[in-house]
């Protein structure tokens, strides 16, 4: 059994429980043990256009931990993702900002040697895992349902800080898809934005982007549309009616998460995938 | 108020270039000096459509040295870090982590601070983390806790005091 910690973040731990529950119900079934690691704090990534410095090292800090404990981390939220990774760059690459950094973290008792290695989501299942082994362990595939992926910004982009996927042609999660069952087919608006880093000072301009790219997926007949970033699904998913408000349409696409997908093939139990939690239209989904 | 009312009679400043340029390096991008004015970032540009962000623009004002007036304008604070600007720029310029740049020079000289940013530096000393709430509502209505679903403590920094001590520290630090 491979072991990693586990690194939440902020918003999947407070509110976008259905890709924890399914995260914690599926991954076991592919002979991933996740670690739950206390103490950690966010990521920094949000305060970024306050302080980088302080992105860094609240980065640095949680990389410390792991550390500690002498785990990988699975980062499922791309946001904190990038926020790590960047920091290991950062202070791979420049002595001042890393001593700095590292005089900080002795007064919390920490060390950070940057021996912690990173894994998303995607390639944790595509690249460790992989799309044969997911193939065996497959239990009930599904009817071939026409899907549209969405990845989030920071889990592709910028391909120089290291990213676990292809920036301009991202193709991991429809490889696991297709391995079982679904029929994701690539469209336009593939590597659009969902809008939410604005949702800090520009609310209505963020719902407005969400809503665009839900408009043009519900217009090209999708049946359903998968993500993997709390972020990114917190707006499809959670904001949906909102943001159809905003482009003047009744947006109804079912939104879910790549892991509560894998799941269900799998044989999890779909009590324990947190579908309840889902608010947009996932029951046009069950009766396929 | 807008980039060019700001700029119409301004006078450059390269001491305060010359830093930004420098914190650029420390972050292995490179600098203004590259840009070309291709314009490829504001082509692809996210913000650009909704909120009229121009990066190629505010390259070429910092290139100016014009970095009053980009701090005082309220369009650095428009960017939604999609980062295909930085993905995409043929001289690896990033004009991203030029606009996060200038926000943090805004918010160290003072400027008031758009939108929840205050919010969230706020809960992040004080609790670790952007939020705490650990409570949902599902389509019918029925609230659900963090503890109802069988998941484990949420995760968060048990001495809070001496994480805020840190943080405090590097609240003042420049990159």
């Amino acid at each position: 059994m491979k072991k990693y910690g586990l690194y939440p973040g902020c918003l999947m731990p407070t509110e976008q429980y259905s890709y924890e529950l399914s995260l914690r119900e599926t991954l076991p079934l592919l002979d991933v043990e996740l670690v739950d690691i206390p103490d950690f704090s966010c990521c920094g990534e949000p305060l970024k256009s306050v302080n980088k410095m302080m992105t860094i090292y609240l980065s640095a800090r949680n990389l410390a931990l792991a550390e500690k404990h002498n785990l990988d981390l699975l980062v499922p939220c791309p946001m904190c993702h990038l926020a790590l990774s960047e920091c290991k760059r950062i202070l791979t690459g420049n002595e001042e900002i890393h001593e700095k950094i590292t005089a900080t973290l002795e007064s919390e008792h920490l060390k950070y040697t940057g021996k912690t290695n990173l894994f998303h989501t995607v390639d944790l299942l595509y690249d460790v895992i992989g799309v044969d082994e997911i193939k065996k362990h497959v239990k009930t595939p599904f009817k071939e349902l026409k899907t549209a992926v969405h990845y989030g910004c920071h889990l592709i982009r910028p391909t120089d800080v290291g990213r676990p996927v292809n920036a301009e042609n991202p193709q991991k999660i429809e490889a696991i898809l297709k391995a079982i069952g679904l029929k994701p087919i690539d469209y336009a608006q593939k590597l659009d934005c969902c809008g939410a880093p604005l949702l800090v000072n520009h609310p209505e301009t963020s719902l407005t982007k969400t809503g665009q790219k839900l408009q043009a997926v519900q217009n090209q007949g999708f049946e359903l549309f998968v993500d993997v970033c709390p972020w990114c699904h917190k707006m499809f998913d959670s904001r949906q009616t909102k943001a159809g408000e905003t482009v003047a349409t009744k947006l109804q696409v079912p939104v879910v998460y790549l892991t509560q997908l894998l799941g269900v093939a799998l044989g999890a139990d779909i009590e324990k995938l947190g579908f309840n939690l889902n608010q947009s239209p996932i029951e046009k989904l069950l009766l396929k | 108020m807008s980039i060019r009312d700001l700029t119409s009679m301004a006078e450059a400043q390269g001491l305060q270039r010359k830093e930004i340029n420098e914190r650029l390096k420390k972050l292995q991008n490179d600098v203004s000096d590259y840009c070309y004015q291709c314009a490829k970032c504001t082509s692809g540009c996210e913000a650009h459509k909704l909120l009229e962000l121009e990066p190629h623009k505010i390259v070429a004002l910092l290139k100016k040295g014009l970095i009053d007036e980009l701090v005082n304008a309220d369009v650095i604070w428009t960017c939604m870090s999609c980062l295909k600007c930085f993905e995409r720029c043929p001289q690896k310029v990033a004009p991203v982590e030029i606009l996060y740049a200038l926000k943090n020079l805004a918010v160290a000289n003072g400027k008031q601070i758009p939108g929840q940013y205050t919010a969230i530096l706020q809960s992040v000393l004080s609790l670790g983390l952007i939020q705490d709430i650990q409570t949902v509502t599902t389509k019918e209505n029925i609230t659900i806790k963090r503890d109802d679903l069988g998941l484990p403590l949420l995760s968060k920094p048990t001495d809070s005091a001496t994480f805020q001590t840190a943080i405090m520290k590097l609240a003042i630090e420049k990159i």
